[in-house]
């Protein structure tokens, strides 16, 4: 491990040295080595397990008042010289008009239970094993589970941050992300069921919890009833709640806000949601799936609030945005790459200019237990899962989501029945309005390499059956 | 050096055991632009090179990919990829099969009248910002977003049943979006210009004039009025709604894989699994996937397993013909492969996805279409789909719409959707144009780790029945 730490370091001076005596004003290099070995299930059986290392450095380099950026995965020493040639070449045209400069160093804070060394160092063989188990555990619920398909990510990953400025920041981590949707049938009845979580330790993989919660969600809709088109009061569970935070997540980068979500662009120090939801980044997070010490740029970490008690205290910077919009940055740089044809693996990536972003964002627990939230709810919906989420106007707001599965009736404060497909169409920030009851726990949930933690929310919204 | 990376792999893995390997080596570049109201957001090219080798061993898929080309990686790779493989084994019940190929030895080319390399980045970055100016045709236009893509990849695949295929592809497309504002209303238009080819499509084509349009369009948005929901409507879907449609309907579920259940956990499962050769539609539905067609995003001769494109027929005048296979599905279906795998870099393995997929020919004219419409609307332009996981019930919103009253547009219409059901839909269709358009659909994602790849959409002009949804 030391030993690619210290060749990743040679190749990022290397570069720094070669864009400084190209007469370049500042130069960083952010050096990637990322690992992810991916265990596909499909019809209850392995059906391909598959990995990447990923080696490469990315190149930022300022001239003037222009900034450019390049990336290679060849980190031969002509190879690097092309690279501090082409993001010379990149920044030629793109002047711009305000001071900027990479950032500077500062002091390292430490965050506990990022790395493991269990989970970096798991033999494929057993990841194979306990991705299997996740089946194991769906089949042996039931026996009217008949099908089970889903993924177990590992990743391990480590980083460095070289600028001209003095900037040397070491990072690593390891998580993983693991699946399960599984298949119930009962006569002609079919039903879905999935769990989805993730976590930075080996301890944390529970492969039989997985499996027995998509079976329970399965089996449980295959007595269904057709869902009666209404506005209701709606409990999200762990999975859909991160579903609406992560596309709060975007609202508040500024670049994403800019380009394509400006929602939030004009609600700075304005209510945007009820007063039960506040929104927290806080990347030093013991054990956080989003936590590290530093940014990818090698900014410290810090602990903030975003959205307090429904208000939009700030959106979140990078150096490069925190320039345009006069503000420092606020530790948020994170690097992916979403040019389309370039690999965007689960980790860490050197393809991309780093965005704004938040890092470990969550609701604020509130009061309740989720418990208690279902027990308060006279009429409502109980949503466990969300698919296909859009937010179809984004400057308005147009929300929507198939609720394809766990979706159930809430009656006098109980589950009454599994309903059937249905969907969800509202608006964001009306549902955000409405948001009337947040659980006092966290649980990492997400779908399809997009994890946080989240507690349950409950808020209205429109729903109407599809099927 | 390429050559012996990628031989020795699949020597060193039939050694280690495996009853199949495949390897590719890949180079790529890729550039990527985006201006925003006037401010450069992104200007950044990658360059990323290494080696892709899959195994079969016992039955099982492995895979591993490294970007460290010296013996020593690739020897690392290719032990991974066999023993991933071997420890998948023990949990494959059903042992895959690979239905035979033909191991072609063949080098082809995309067709470039101008390197994108050949044109300075300083240049392009000159243009973009150009185009994105010229969407701000009033000040009722808030926000100007242009985003460029170019992609050169240079590509050799080998197997161990003695095919190498060198590919060169490039590819480039520009997107020009720009959102109006009036009062408290918002609207937004966008148009993408793309192809498998160089720069000279921006040469082609008149993008000043193109962003010009695009600026007023979305001002024009500012004064349509909205569209009201009705129930089972005419409606004659344009090229570009058309292709979405082909796209989400019709090119996801006839991807063999999601046919049988293995993308079940994220993207979903297909309707019509078990239904080949039964009648779907009307006489006018037929669709096509075809990634032969010169120019395409989807275009390409042999797949990443080395099989050789052809035009496959998904849909033939209703009735269902067959999905888009890999090797390993054409086993289990009976069928020969028919060249649909691909994977977006050497890093993933390859998923069947779609080419060029798109809804077939007829004889109408457009002028007629509309002209024998009493009652109907003219769809135009792709925006959001809304599809559920067994792509049945789908809701895809439009960019714009024209009310048809006695053969003729009159009104026209703002956020508009239509909704229906996959065959309720197909079986409705009674008209369609000759002239078939493709159009370019950058990114469109599937697999875990998710690849975003390019695709091309279309087919003619297309008259059915849905229902018409006003969009709040």
């Amino acid at each position: 491990m030391a030993s690619l730490l210290t060749s990743l370091r040679g190749a990022g001076k290397t570069v720094l040295e070669i864009a400084e005596n190209k007469g370049l004003d500042e130069a960083e290099a952010y050096l990637v080595s990322n690992k992810v070995l991916t265990i596909r299930l499909v019809n209850n059986a392995v059906f391909e397990s598959k990995g990447v290392h990923d080696i490469g450095v990315g190149l930022r380099v300022i001239k003037g008042n222009m900034l450019g950026f390049s990336s290679t995965a060849d980190l031969s020493k002509q190879s690097l010289k092309k690279l501090v040639d082409t993001a010379a070449s990149t920044a030629k045209a793109r002047k711009l008009p305000f001071k900027y400069s990479f950032p500077k160093p500062g002091k390292m804070p430490r965050v506990a239970g990022v790395y493991s060394k269990k989970l970096a160092e798991l033999p494929s063989e057993k990841a194979v094993e306990l991705a299997y188990d996740m089946v194991d555990a769906s089949l042996a619920y039931n026996k009217k589970v008949v099908d089970n398909a889903g993924v177990l990510n590992i990743v391990s990953y480590e980083t460095l941050v070289l600028n001209t400025n003095g900037v040397s920041a070491e990072n690593r981590g390891t998580f993983f992300e693991a699946s399960l949707s599984a298949t119930a049938k009962s006569g002609k009845k079919v039903s879905e069921g999935s769990e989805a979580t993730a976590g930075r330790s080996l301890k944390e993989l529970k492969p039989k919890e997985i499996g027995e919660k998509a079976a329970e969600m399965a089996v449980s809709g295959l007595k269904s009833e057709r869902l009666k088109e209404d506005t209701y009061t709606l409990i999200l569970d762990y999975e859909p709640a991160q579903g609406v935070l992560g596309y709060i997540s975007y609202l508040v980068s500024p670049m994403i806000a800019r380009l394509y979500f400006p929602l939030f662009v004009d609600k700075l120090g304005k209510k945007v949601a009820s007063p039960q939801i506040t929104l927290i980044d806080d990347p030093l997070m013991p054990n956080g799936i989003g936590s590290a010490p530093v940014d990818d740029e090698g900014t410290q970490s810090k602990k903030q609030i975003i959205i307090n008690e429904g208000v939009l205290k700030k959106f979140v910077y990078d150096s490069f945005y925190g320039a345009i919009d006069k503000k420092k940055t606020t530790g948020n740089a994170i690097r992916t790459s979403f040019a389309v044809g370039v690999s965007a693996f689960p980790g860490k990536n050197y393809n991309g200019e780093p965005i704004p972003f938040p890092r470990n964002p969550y609701f604020k627990p509130g009061k309740w237990k989720r418990e208690e939230i279902i027990e308060d709810t006279k009429r409502g919906l109980l949503v466990r899962r969300f698919h296909y989420t859009r937010l179809t106007n984004p400057t308005r707001g147009d929300f929507t989501s198939v609720l394809r599965m766990g979706l159930y009736a809430v009656k006098n404060g109980e589950i009454t029945v599994a309903l059937k497909k249905s969907r969800l169409l509202d608006n964001l920030l009306n549902m955000l309005k409405n948001v009337d009851a947040v659980s006092n726990k966290l649980v990492v949930a997400g779908s399809w390499g997009d994890y946080a933690h989240t507690p349950v929310i409950r808020t209205k919204a429109h729903v109407t059956s599809i099927d | 050096m390429e050559e012996d990376s990628a031989l020795f792999a699949v020597e060193y893995a039939s050694k280690l055991g495996a009853g199949y390997v495949d390897a590719r080596v890949e180079d790529h570049y890729n550039e990527l632009i985006i201006v925003a109201n006037g401010k450069v957001q992104r200007g950044i090219i990658n360059r990323k090179r290494g080696i892709g080798i899959r195994t079969l061993v016992n039955g099982a898929w492995g895979f591993q990919s490294t970007t460290d080309l010296t013996k020593k990686g690739i020897r690392q790779a290719t032990e991974t990829a066999f023993k991933v493989a071997k420890a998948s084994s023990k949990h494959v019940p059903k042992p895959v099969k690979l239905a035979p190929a033909k191991a072609y030895k063949t080098s082809y080319k995309t067709k470039v009248k101008v390197d994108l390399e050949d044109v300075a980045f300083e240049d392009k970055l000159k243009q973009i910002i150009a185009w994105e100016k010229m969407l701000h045709t009033s000040k009722k236009i808030v926000r100007g977003l242009a985003e460029y893509t170019g992609i050169k990849i240079h590509k050799l695949f080998v197997n161990n049943e003695g095919a190498k295929i060198r590919f060169s592809n490039s590819l480039t497309w520009v997107s020009l979006k720009a959102d109006s504002k009036k009062g408290d209303m918002t609207q937004f238009y966008e148009r993408t210009v793309g192809h498998s080819g160089g720069h000279e499509i921006f040469q082609k084509n008149d993008m000043e004039k193109l962003s010009t349009e695009v600026g007023h369009k979305a001002e024009t948005l500012l004064k349509a009025k909205a569209a009201k929901t009705e129930k089972d409507a005419t409606v004659i879907l344009d090229n570009d709604y058309a292709a979405l449609l082909a796209h989400e309907i019709v090119g996801h579920p006839s991807e063999a894989d999601r046919v049988l259940g293995r993308e079940a956990a994220w993207a979903g499962t297909t309707w019509w699994a078990g239904k080949i050769g039964e009648k779907i539609g009307s006489d006018y539905f037929t669709v096509y996937d075809d990634p032969t067609i010169p120019s395409t995003l989807g275009y390409y001769r042999y797949d990443d397993e080395g099989v050789k494109a052809e035009r496959k027929v998904l849909i033939k005048k209703g009735v269902l013909k067959g999905h888009m296979h890999s090797r390993e599905t054409a086993t289990i279906f009976g069928v020969k492969p028919n060249a649909g795998m691909r994977a977006i870099t050497f890093e993933y393995i390859p998923l069947i996805r779609m080419s060029n997929t798109f809804f077939g020919e007829g004889d109408w004219k457009k002028e007629e279409l509309i002209r024998e419409t009493k009652h109907g609307y003219l769809i135009s332009c792709m925006r959001h789909p809304s599809i559920d996981d067994k792509r049945y019930n789908w809701t895809i919103s439009a960019q714009e719409a024209y009310e048809i009253k006695n053969g003729e547009l009159t009104t026209h219409l703002r956020d508009i959707a239509l909704t229906s059901t996959a065959p309720k839909f197909f079986k409705s269709i009674n008209a369609i144009t000759k002239r078939v358009e493709i159009v370019p659909l950058p990114g469109c994602g599937k697999g875990d780790p998710m690849q975003s790849l390019y695709v091309g959409n279309g087919g003619p002009y297309i008259r059915g029945v849905a229902t018409v949804l006003g969009v709040k």
